[in-house]
């Protein structure tokens, strides 16, 4: 926060150009932002040293939605407060929303193509099994060490034959979630790789 | 759908789910079943979420645009910043209390529901073709083995596809 009283304009076109940089290069997702957030806080600019740059991330596994955007608006305030926060979440948004909805856009003019048509077959359950993959290393990191952990998993499994199945709302159990998180799950924090980017 | 129906639908899956593709249960079960959008139309915007920039969890910006156009990407991309922005702000003013035993076991609560959902759906997306599942755990195996860029994959999705075809 000390920095952030230093803010002036200049150090927010910077921030703007640094998250310009992360918001349109960052193809691929999560690894990918996360690489060039390192490369041009950390290392090139050397706004942020790497323990805060760690200790933001740890604190981003704690948000709700994507934790991307809560790791980039903690880093945006760092910074240039809450100037920053905002010239941040702007610059890393906007670009990547846009090229995403241009992506969007685009597919739909090609999608009847019987070429387009044909990949999709085989696209459609890639990206299946990728976020299947996420998911599995989402809740590898979520559940704790010992005996905990094992009932952990038994709550992650009884969530997935609960989805497989549709045996309730989902909304009902993620409620299930919070109320058995708050009674039964305290303690250690979600395990973190120890170099986020490297 | 209104534009306002979409942003309290993708507003809702944010804020009750953790990590990039965890709001895709939800946003699948308010999505698809009312017809907004495709069950094709979620793996395409998954996809393009991977092959686009910034995070994995952008995929609801073309998920907005399949259902909406233009409006629809502009509403679910500021209905997704909204619970993330929101730890922000609680951590302007109670940063330690976001590392306290009952926030961990708040969000492993969350992670742990999110993460059992988004197994089931992945699952729900596949095609129970032979062909189909090979290609999914293909992509299952090289996510987990982590050294494959996920453009890469895809883009090897899209080629054994058109190799089926043409066979």
């Amino acid at each position: 926060m000390r920095r952030a009283k230093q803010a002036n304009a200049h150090t927010l076109i910077d921030l703007a150009k640094a998250w310009l940089t992360i918001g349109s290069r960052s193809i691929g997702g999560g690894p990918s932002s996360l690489y060039l957030m390192r490369r041009e806080l950390v290392e090139r600019r050397g706004w942020l040293t790497h323990r805060e740059f760690v200790e933001d991330w740890a604190l981003s596994k704690v948000s709700l939605g994507i934790n991307q955007i809560a790791l980039a608006g903690l880093e945006g305030i760092r910074v240039a407060g809450s100037p920053g926060l905002a010239v941040t979440l702007a610059a890393f948004l906007i670009p990547s929303g846009l090229i995403t909805a241009l992506m969007t856009a685009g597919y739909e003019v090609v999608r009847s193509e019987p070429w387009v048509k044909a990949a999709l077959n085989g696209v459609g359950p890639v990206v299946a099994g990728m976020t299947l993959a996420m998911a599995l290393t989402f809740a590898q990191g979520a559940w704790r060490r010992g005996r905990a952990g094992v009932f952990d998993r038994a709550y992650w499994l009884l969530a997935v034959a609960v989805g497989l199945l549709a045996l309730a709302p989902q909304v009902a159990v993620l409620g299930t979630g919070i109320a058995a998180g708050l009674l039964f799950m305290r303690g250690e924090t979600s395990r973190a790789q120890a170099d986020p980017g490297a | 759908m209104s534009p306002l129906d979409l942003f309290f639908e993708v507003l809702r899956a944010a804020a009750l789910s953790v990590g990039g593709a965890g709001s895709l249960p939800l946003l699948r079960e308010s999505l698809v079943v009312p017809g907004h959008v495709t069950e094709a139309q979620v793996l395409e915007s998954l996809a393009i979420g991977r092959l686009s920039t910034g995070p994995t969890g952008l995929y609801v910006v073309s998920l907005g645009y399949f259902a909406l156009g233009w409006v629809g990407a502009a509403v679910a991309l500021a209905a997704a910043v909204l619970p993330p922005l929101s730890l922000v702000a609680v951590a302007t003013v109670g940063r330690r209390w976001l590392l306290t035993p009952w926030a961990a076991g708040i969000i492993r609560g969350i992670a742990l529901s999110t993460s059992g959902l988004l197994v089931a759906t992945s699952v729900q997306l596949v095609d129970p073709g032979a062909v189909q599942v090979a290609l999914a755990l293909a992509g299952l195996a090289a996510m987990l083995h982590g050294r494959v860029h996920p453009a890469l994959m895809i883009l090897g999705g899209a080629l054994a596809g058109a190799a089926l075809e043409a066979l």
